[in-house]
C-alpha cells in the first residue's frame, strides 16, 4: 500500500512538473510585452500608470517628450489583451470612449492602429515618445522592454497575458 | 394580419441571424490575415538573420566579380534602404500637422405632451460638427458648430472653438469658447446627445438655460495634479462671464469690465474605474439687458458639487449648484438650488444594448429673487421625474424612449410628456 501510494506521489509530482513547465513556456509565449524607445527613462510602469497612459489621461513622458500610443489593430491578440487587462473595455466601449474623449477635448485622436508586430516596433523604435504592445515571442533588439508591476514578460506574476 | 406580423419577425430574425454570421466570419478572416503578417514578418526575420550569417562565413580576402557587389555594399544598402523605410513609415505613424478630424452627431425626435397649447410631432434636433486639429506636438485646435432648426431658417452656431498649448500634463492653457467647467454634464457631453445617456439634459444645465452660466469665452488652464492613485486635476478660467442676455456668453465683448472667473478640481481615483467627483466655484458680476427697475447689478457666486460613476453597470450621475445672488443696489442676498440624480444600469442580455434609466431632478428659487424671476431671465422652481430606457443600435447610433412627468409652479398642473429620439454620430 505504501509502495503504491509512493509510486502514485512520485507519478503526481512529475506531471505536476511536466505541466508547470509548459504552463511557464506557454505564458510566455503568450505574453504581450509592453515596449518604448530605447532612450526613454522608464523602466518600469505599475497596471494604474499603464492604463493612465493608453486612456489617455496621462499624455507626457515629460514637458518635451509627448506620449504617443501605437496599438495593434482590431483582430489582433495583443489588442484583445490590452483591452481586457488595461482598458477593461469591449471594441465597442474602446470606439465609444475615443468618440467621446475627443469630443470633450481630452485629445485630437485615438492611439494609432498597427497592422503587424513589426510595424509596432519600427514606430517603437524609431519615435522617442512612443510606446506598443507586441507578443513577447516577437521582441527584437532596439526596442526596450519595460516592466510591469516590477516584472517582466515570462515572470510569475506578470499582468499582461 | 398576424401572419404578415410573423413573417416580418421571421425575416427580422433572418437578416438579423446572417448578418450576425457575415460579421463573425468577416473578423474571423481579419484574425487570420493578421496572424500571416505577423507570420511572414517573423519569416523575413528569420531569412535576415540566415544572410548575415552566411555572410559572415565569407571568406576573407576572396576576390570578387567587379560587377557584383560586395557583401558589405549591400548591407550598407539595405540598411540605409530600410532606415529610409523606417523613418517614412514613422513619420506616417508620427501624423501630419495639422491634420483636421471632423465628427458629426445629430438627432431625429418626437414628443408629445398634456402642456396646454403644445402640439405633438416630429423635430429635427441639432446638427451639430466637432473639429479636432492637432496644429503641432503641443498645440491643438478644438471647434463645435451647431445647426439648430427654427420655424422658417436654421441658425448656426459656434458652441466651443479652443485654442490650446500644452507644456505638459500638469499644465495646458487655453483661449476661446468653452463648455463653462462648472458642471460636469456641461463638459462630459457637450452637444453630441448621442453621448448622454438621456434625450434630455438635466433642466438645471439645459441649452438656453438662466440657472447656470452654459457658455464662457477667455481662457483656462487646466492639467492633472501630482497626486498618485488619487488622480486629482483642476481647471481655472478667466473669462466675460454672463452676457446682458444671461442664458448667453459675452461673445462680442463683456457687459461690464468685471471678468468672471470660475475654477474646479475633480479626482478620478484610480481604486474605482470611471468614478470622477468635484466641486466648482465661479464668480462674476451680472448686469443684466433689459435692466430691471432701479438698474440694479447682481454679484454672482456659485459654487457646485458633482460625483459621476460612468460604469454603465451601474450608471451614477448627480450634481448640485447653488447660486448665490446679491443685489448690489440694495446687499440683499439670494440662494437659488439645484440638483440632479440620475441612474442607469446598461442591462447584460442580448449584446448588452438595452440601458433603462431614471432620473429625479429639483429646482427651487425664492419668491423674491429678482433676478430669476424676472420675465426677461425667468428661472422657475421644478420638480420633475423621467425615466426611459436606451437601446444602442450598433456602436454609434441608439434609440431612446423617456417617459417624463415635471411640475413647476405650485399653481401650474402638472406635465406629462412622452419623447422619442434616434442619436447618433458619424
Amino acid at each position: 500500500m505504501t509502495r503504491t501510494a509512493t509510486i502514485w506521489l512520485r507519478f503526481a509530482i512529475a506531471a505536476m512538473a511536466l505541466a508547470g513547465v509548459t504552463l511557464s513556456f506557454a505564458q510566455t509565449a503568450q505574453d504581450i510585452a509592453v515596449i518604448v524607445h530605447p532612450k526613454n527613462t522608464v523602466d518600469n510602469l505599475t497596471m494604474a500608470d499603464l492604463a493612465k497612459i493608453f486612456r489617455g489621461e496621462r499624455q507626457y513622458w515629460r514637458s518635451n517628450l509627448p506620449v504617443l500610443v501605437l496599438l495593434r489593430t482590431s483582430g489582433s491578440h495583443e489588442r484583445e489583451v490590452v483591452l481586457r487587462n488595461v482598458f477593461h473595455m469591449s471594441e465597442s466601449e474602446y470606439k465609444q470612449y475615443w468618440v467621446s474623449k475627443i469630443m470633450r477635448a481630452e485629445a485630437t485622436s485615438p492611439p494609432t492602429d498597427l497592422y503587424s508586430n513589426g510595424m509596432a516596433k519600427e514606430g517603437v523604435a524609431s519615435i522617442p515618445g512612443s510606446i506598443a504592445c507586441i507578443s513577447a515571442a516577437d521582441l527584437r533588439p532596439g526596442v526596450k522592454v519595460v516592466r510591469i508591476n516590477g516584472h517582466l514578460p515570462g515572470e510569475p506574476g506578470y499582468p499582461l497575458h | 394580419m398576424s401572419r404578415h406580423i410573423s413573417f416580418l419577425t421571421v425575416l427580422l430574425l433572418a437578416s438579423a441571424f446572417t448578418n450576425a454570421q457575415t460579421t463573425g466570419g468577416q473578423s474571423d478572416d481579419v484574425k487570420a490575415l493578421l496572424q500571416r503578417i505577423d507570420q511572414l514578418e517573423q519569416r523575413v526575420a528569420e531569412l535576415e538573420a540566415g544572410k548575415n550569417n552566411s555572410t559572415a562565413h565569407l571568406p576573407d580576402g576572396k576576390a570578387q566579380d567587379a560587377q557584383t557587389p560586395t557583401a558589405q555594399a549591400v548591407e550598407e544598402r539595405l540598411s540605409t534602404q530600410m532606415h529610409d523605410e523606417h523613418m517614412q513609415n514613422a513619420k506616417d505613424v508620427e501624423g501630419h500637422f495639422p491634420s483636421m478630424q471632423l465628427r458629426g452627431f445629430g438627432d431625429v425626435d418626437f414628443s408629445a405632451t398634456d402642456e396646454k397649447g403644445t402640439t405633438s410631432g416630429f423635430t429635427l434636433g441639432q446638427f451639430v460638427l466637432h473639429i479636432a486639429s492637432p496644429l503641432s506636438k503641443k498645440v491643438a485646435y478644438f471647434g463645435e458648430l451647431s445647426f439648430t432648426a427654427q420655424p422658417t431658417s436654421y441658425t448656426a452656431d459656434v458652441e466651443r472653438s479652443i485654442i490650446r498649448y500644452s507644456y505638459n500634463d500638469h499644465f495646458k492653457l487655453s483661449f476661446g469658447r468653452y463648455h463653462t467647467p462648472i458642471n460636469y454634464w456641461n463638459t462630459a457631453f457637450h452637444h453630441g446627445l448621442w453621448l448622454q445617456t438621456t434625450i434630455s439634459r438635466p433642466e438645471m444645465i439645459r441649452f438656453g438655460g438662466r440657472f447656470l452660466p452654459v457658455h464662457f469665452l477667455g481662457m483656462l488652464t487646466e492639467g492633472n495634479i501630482p497626486s498618485g492613485s488619487l488622480g486629482l486635476g483642476y481647471e481655472i478660467g478667466l473669462g466675460n462671464g454672463r452676457a446682458g442676455t444671461i442664458s448667453r456668453a459675452g461673445d462680442n465683448g463683456d457687459v461690464n469690465s468685471n471678468r468672471a472667473w470660475v475654477g474646479r478640481i475633480f479626482a478620478r481615483p484610480t481604486a474605482v474605474r470611471d468614478l470622477q467627483i468635484g466641486g466648482a466655484f465661479y464668480r462674476d458680476k451680472i448686469t443684466p439687458i433689459p435692466a430691471l427697475t432701479g438698474t440694479p447689478s447682481f454679484g454672482e457666486w456659485i459654487s457646485s458639487a458633482q460625483i459621476a460613476w460612468t460604469h454603465e453597470t451601474p450608471e451614477l450621475i448627480s450634481e448640485f449648484a447653488n447660486v448665490h445672488h446679491r443685489n448690489n443696489l440694495t446687499g440683499t442676498i439670494y440662494n437659488s438650488q439645484a440638483y440632479y440624480i440620475q441612474l442607469a444600469y446598461r442591462l447584460p442580455w442580448e449584446a448588452r444594448k438595452w440601458k433603462p434609466y431614471y432620473r429625479f431632478e429639483y429646482t427651487h428659487v425664492p419668491a423674491s429673487e429678482p433676478l430669476f424671476s424676472a420675465p426677461a431671465f425667468e428661472v422657475t422652481d421644478l420638480v420633475g421625474s423621467t425615466a426611459g430606457v436606451r437601446f444602442d443600435i450598433t456602436d454609434f447610433a441608439a434609440f431612446k424612449w423617456e417617459y417624463r412627468h415635471t411640475k413647476h409652479r405650485p399653481t401650474d398642473p402638472p406635465v406629462n410628456g412622452v419623447f422619442v429620439q434616434t442619436a447618433f454620430t458619424f
